[in-house]
């Protein structure tokens, strides 16, 4: 569930970058307050054991040729506290990002909201709300997989809200919505799984570390979690509303035109030349000319000379580049294949 | 037993001059350590020029394909400069497509608006869907491009130091430091478990004991990181860690970086301001 720069639009983008660098930054100072040096260490080593975890993978039953691993947001919430294991995730994210090459740069914010901060929160909330009171091993486990769950769902919740909201994608919003849901249940589901084994696991070899005792660990107010807690369900209640109130996608396409219906007269009709001439410019700076070759009346495509020349510098320009290219690419081998003899 | 921390910071040095590892990871960065013109520009100039050219690309209009070829002229002349082969180059863009590829695919299906392009010579009848499809797809590539230009040219050393001036949190980058040091030694590790695991087991186990033997797996590569950490710590403080990262990185804009950001610039506002009307 790497979000890709593609699916986002600027403003969404940045928007999630400013959030999610206000909150690793806020949480950083926090944190530096409280944790050690020593601490240092621990978590960064954490941050390169949840690559190595999601090496280890396991047969999935009904589903032979897939296997499932963990993520393990939710394990590092519950052992660090939810503000070092944010950091440790977002850290992750950020080396999949600069090394792996896995998420765009620009989806960095997305990515981190998603994956880090929301399911780190949700999870250690939900965790601990279970886990009130007495400490049993059921309770425990039982809030591992809620946590797992829930946290998981609502970060891949996230990536169809985000990209709707930039509106590049042609999938309807349902749909995408429906299918991340689907699937995010059967890999939280595992995660849950997995993580609720790996917490009876360590609870047995190292108790100290499941029971709060890990040093470094920064414990959250009650106060504090419903805070975060009101703070997230405003931005998605936020998030939603402007979903529902103008969906940038479907609605631009439906009134402009009705291709299954050829006679169907554009609902907005607009004759003010103020109105033509925004519209002019619009066609001439972010639409291709090439499209006002659509004018579809049953199927017959009528192409006048201002398409077809657009066409041609279109074409120009891909060849252009491709020569560029390719002149690059000669003039680099040839430098690059007389420099040892010079040396 | 856990390694003893001389063994992990050996093994890390050996990662760091070109290791022997099976995992295509391990060999991500191998080129940041080569030399050429690209490479010895300052961290904190490309990382910004990829950011900006990102989001320059990511703006162009959802639907125009041709432009995207002469966008993808920018990082391509980088990755050539500095000497990074092409095929490794596509290779992980094909690694890291699967679900940019399943969305893209999905478009086509969905908006099946019909029109026609003419493409020079040719005349091409289709949908709107697949457009985007290939304009998705295309706008991928290119930033990908100029994101393995930046990570393959630069050491992520450097990076991290260029990142901590553009002020990036220090705990984050402290933790960043220490993540990209200890990830191939754990990925060893993993690959140890895995090895035993394959050698014991014959067949599938079943559910139920496939994940308890998982568990168990994962639970112990915990528990040898913790006491790893442990071990660090204490060799760190024994040689005077007091929660200061220092690095060797000299960082200085120079004239090449100067002249990188003018050619960067230029050719951006020249591709949006006068190629991205005219050719779209």
């Amino acid at each position: 569930m790497h979000m890709a720069n593609e699916l986002l639009s600027v403003p969404v983008a940045a928007g999630t970058l400013a959030i999610a660098a206000a909150a690793i930054g806020f949480i950083c100072r926090k944190a530096r307050q409280v944790i050690a040096t020593e601490k240092l260490a621990l978590m960064g080593i954490l941050g390169a054991f949840v690559f190595a975890a999601q090496m280890v993978n396991f047969q999935i039953p009904a589903m032979p040729g897939t296997s499932g691993h963990m993520v393990g947001a939710v394990l590092l919430a519950i052992i660090l506290g939810p503000h070092l294991g944010t950091i440790v995730i977002s850290s992750v994210v950020i080396i999949q990002c600069l090394i792996f090459q896995d998420g765009g740069l620009l989806a960095l914010g997305c990515n981190i909201i998603n994956m880090g901060l929301v399911p780190c929160y949700l999870g250690y909330f939900l965790y601990k709300v279970v886990t009130a009171g007495q400490f049993s091993s059921l309770k425990s486990y039982i809030g591992a997989m809620l946590a797992c769950l829930l946290a998981l769902e609502a970060g891949a919740i996230l990536v169809p809200i985000q990209a709707a909201l930039s509106g590049v994608l042609a999938v309807p919003f349902s749909t995408f919505l429906i299918t991340m849901i689907g699937v995010h249940f059967l890999v939280g589901f595992i995660e849950g799984l997995i993580t609720v084994a790996v917490l009876a696991y360590l609870q047995q070899v190292r108790p100290d570390v499941v029971l709060d005792c890990l040093p470094g660990k920064v414990r959250l107010s009650r106060g504090a979690v419903l805070i975060t807690l009101a703070v997230f369900s405003i931005i998605a209640g936020a998030g939603l509303s402007l979903l529902a109130s103008d969906f940038p996608d479907g609605l631009e396409w439906s009134y402009a035109e009705r291709p299954d219906q050829p006679d169907f007269d554009s609902v907005v009709s607009n004759e003010d030349p103020r109105v033509a001439a925004v519209d002019d410019f619009q066609s001439k700076y972010s639409l291709l000319p090439d499209y006002s070759g659509r004018t579809s009346k049953l199927g017959q495509v009528a192409v006048d000379e201002a398409d077809l020349s657009a066409g041609w510098t279109s074409f120009a320009g891909v060849v252009g580049s491709a020569v560029t290219m390719g002149i690059i690419w000669f003039a680099a081998s040839i430098l690059r294949k007389r420099r040892p003899s010079k040396a | 037993m856990p390694a003893v921390p001389v063994s992990g910071a050996l093994r890390v040095l050996v990662c760091e001059f070109g290791c022997t590892y099976q995992m295509h990871h391990a060999h991500i960065d191998k080129f940041a350590y080569q030399d050429s013109v690209i490479h010895r520009l300052d961290s904190r100039v490309k990382f910004i020029a990829v950011l900006v050219f990102t989001a320059v690309v990511i703006s162009l209009p959802r639907t125009s394909l041709s432009i995207l070829a002469c966008f993808a002229i920018g990082p391509f002349a980088v990755l050539v400069l500095g000497g990074i082969p092409l095929r490794f180059v596509f290779k992980q863009i094909l690694l890291v497509s699967p679900f940019v590829l399943v969305l893209a695919l999905s478009c086509p299906l969905y908006d099946r608006t019909p029109l026609t392009v003419a493409f020079g010579p040719f005349l091409w009848r289709g949908t709107i869907g697949w457009m985007r499809c290939f304009a998705i797809l295309g706008k991928f590539v290119v930033t990908m491009l100029a994101l393995i230009g930046l990570v393959s040219t630069t050491r992520f050393n450097d990076l991290l130091a260029g990142l901590q001036k553009l002020g990036v949190p220090k705990l984050l980058v402290i933790q960043l430091g220490f993540l990209y040091r200890y990830i191939f030694v754990l990925i060893d590790r993993a690959h140890h478990i895995l090895q035993a695991r394959a050698g014991r087991k014959l067949r599938n186990l079943g559910f139920k004991r496939e994940l308890r033997t998982a568990s168990a797996m994962v639970g112990s590569l915990f528990i040898r990181s913790i006491d790893t950490a442990e071990h660090i710590n204490i060799a760190m403080q024994g040689r005077g860690f007091d929660g200061r990262w220092r690095s060797i990185s000299k960082l200085q804009i120079r004239r090449a970086d100067l002249l990188f950001a003018i050619i960067s610039i230029f050719f951006m506002l020249v591709l949006y301001i006068f190629v991205k009307p005219i050719l779209q």
